[in-house]
């Protein structure tokens, strides 16, 4: 690109400003959701839609609302460094650990992790061969792979470093992941309540399925609070599958793709470093927050928990409102048609196998 | 299209590695001030 050279390094390195402004940019958009969530309830007082909508509707109205205005004003790309979606997310989730009982997750782990490896295998496999038949290369291949079979976003990074793929190879996994994933918000909630499906299995499969964790914690809050916290312990389970996945990715393609010479095993150090900390973060949440309310009153308890949560729900707000400010669709255009008809088959192979392993290993579990 | 430079595979597994603990550092921080009352109830909007 000719205009890489034109922006000294010296003047990226000290460039904070625009980060900021982009974080402001968020905020001020979380606030006006906040507003909207508490608001129009009371203003429209007496109609069940206006309490029926949830705030994840709101965040990404006015994150995709926001995304017009500054791409027509052309401030998107300099504010972008601002949309911190992981890190809102991921802040979010450990403080929604707090809200889970440790028993919760305890007996969910078993199930959680069965579908886990059941469904990464599956889907990971089917669209690595979908991906040979349509002839896509082998990195962009693996990085759909394993973007459609474990967690989106944060899964193809690390893939992308495992295969050593091209950045426009990773920004364009990254665009199919977002663009798919933001109907499916609406989608998998309206699908779950037309099925029938208790809020345990709709959560399982939820969790399941949706590529992005963020994506899921927004579908899972739509369907209710039970929901969600299946959906977070089925994502986190996926989430800390990425290490295995990657080193798994790592030597696969170091000995048997290209066949490198002399290239070195990966090793424990790697599961470690691709380990996502933020499960241990969620974990620990839930850890202190179940011996917090055995020393407490249940009332103060109730009202404590309940700060922690107002916590959570900005955090989810924010994390809601990036998605919708980082939402593009000009990476998918370059690429031609195949990788996304390759995504698509793989996502609704994902949806079916998902729907059938939440039915048969979540249909007795109750959150309590 | 943006004229900043785009962000390598390298930079991009690095950001992602340091949000992770940033946002376990941040999260269990705020809900310790939680429990501990320095945030207390009705603060947060």
């Amino acid at each position: 690109m000719s205009g890489e050279a034109a922006v000294p390094a010296a003047a990226r390195s000290t460039s904070w400003q625009w980060p900021a402004l982009g974080v402001l940019t968020v905020l001020v958009l979380g606030a006006g959701t906040r507003a909207l969530d508490k608001g129009v309830p009371q203003w429209f007082a007496g109609s069940d839609l206006a309490k029926a909508i949830e705030f994840p509707v709101y965040a990404i109205a006015l994150g995709l609302l926001g995304n017009v205005v500054l791409t027509v004003t052309g401030l998107r790309d300099r504010l972008a460094g601002g949309f911190r979606t992981e890190f809102f997310i991921k802040t979010g989730l450990v403080l929604l650990g707090a809200s889970i009982n440790l028993k919760v997750i305890v007996t969910a782990a078993g199930p959680a992790i069965v579908q886990a490896i059941v469904l990464i295998s599956a889907v990971f496999l089917f669209t690595w061969w979908l991906g040979g038949r349509f002839g896509l290369d082998d990195r962009l291949r693996a990085l759909l792979s394993t973007a459609v079979s474990i967690c989106g976003v944060s899964a193809a990074i690390a893939a992308a470093g495992a295969v050593q793929a091209k950045r426009e190879q990773l920004a364009y996994s990254a665009s199919l992941v977002i663009v798919f994933a933001l109907p499916s918000i609406f989608i998998l909630p309206a699908l779950a309540s037309a099925l029938g499906l208790s809020p345990e299995v709709a959560g399982a499969w939820i969790g399941g399925n949706i590529d992005t964790t963020a994506a899921v914690t927004a579908a899972g809050t739509i369907v209710g609070e039970h929901a969600l916290a299946v959906a977070t312990i089925v994502k986190v389970t996926q989430n800390a599958l990425i290490g295995v996945v990657v080193v798994v990715l790592t030597a696969w393609f170091a000995f048997r793709i290209e066949r490198r010479p002399g290239a070195a095993r990966p090793g424990a150090g790697e599961l470690w470093r691709r380990f996502p900390k933020f499960v241990l973060g969620f974990v620990a949440s839930s850890v202190i927050a179940t011996w917090y309310l055995t020393t407490v009153g249940a009332d103060e308890g109730k009202a404590v928990i309940g700060v922690a949560n107002d916590l959570r729900t900005w955090f989810l707000i924010l994390a809601f409102v990036s998605i919708g400010l980082e939402f593009r669709v000009a990476s998918l255009k370059e690429a031609g048609w195949r990788p996304i008809a390759v995504f698509a088959a793989a996502t609704v192979a994902n949806v079916l196998l998902a729907l059938g392993l939440a039915t048969v290993l979540f249909s007795g579990f109750t959150v309590t | 299209m943006s004229d900043e430079h785009p962000p390598t595979v390298a930079e991009h597994t690095r950001a992602a590695l340091n949000e992770d603990w940033a946002a376990t550092i941040v999260g269990l921080v705020l809900l310790a001030l939680v429990l501990t009352g320095v945030i207390p109830t009705g603060l947060v909007p």
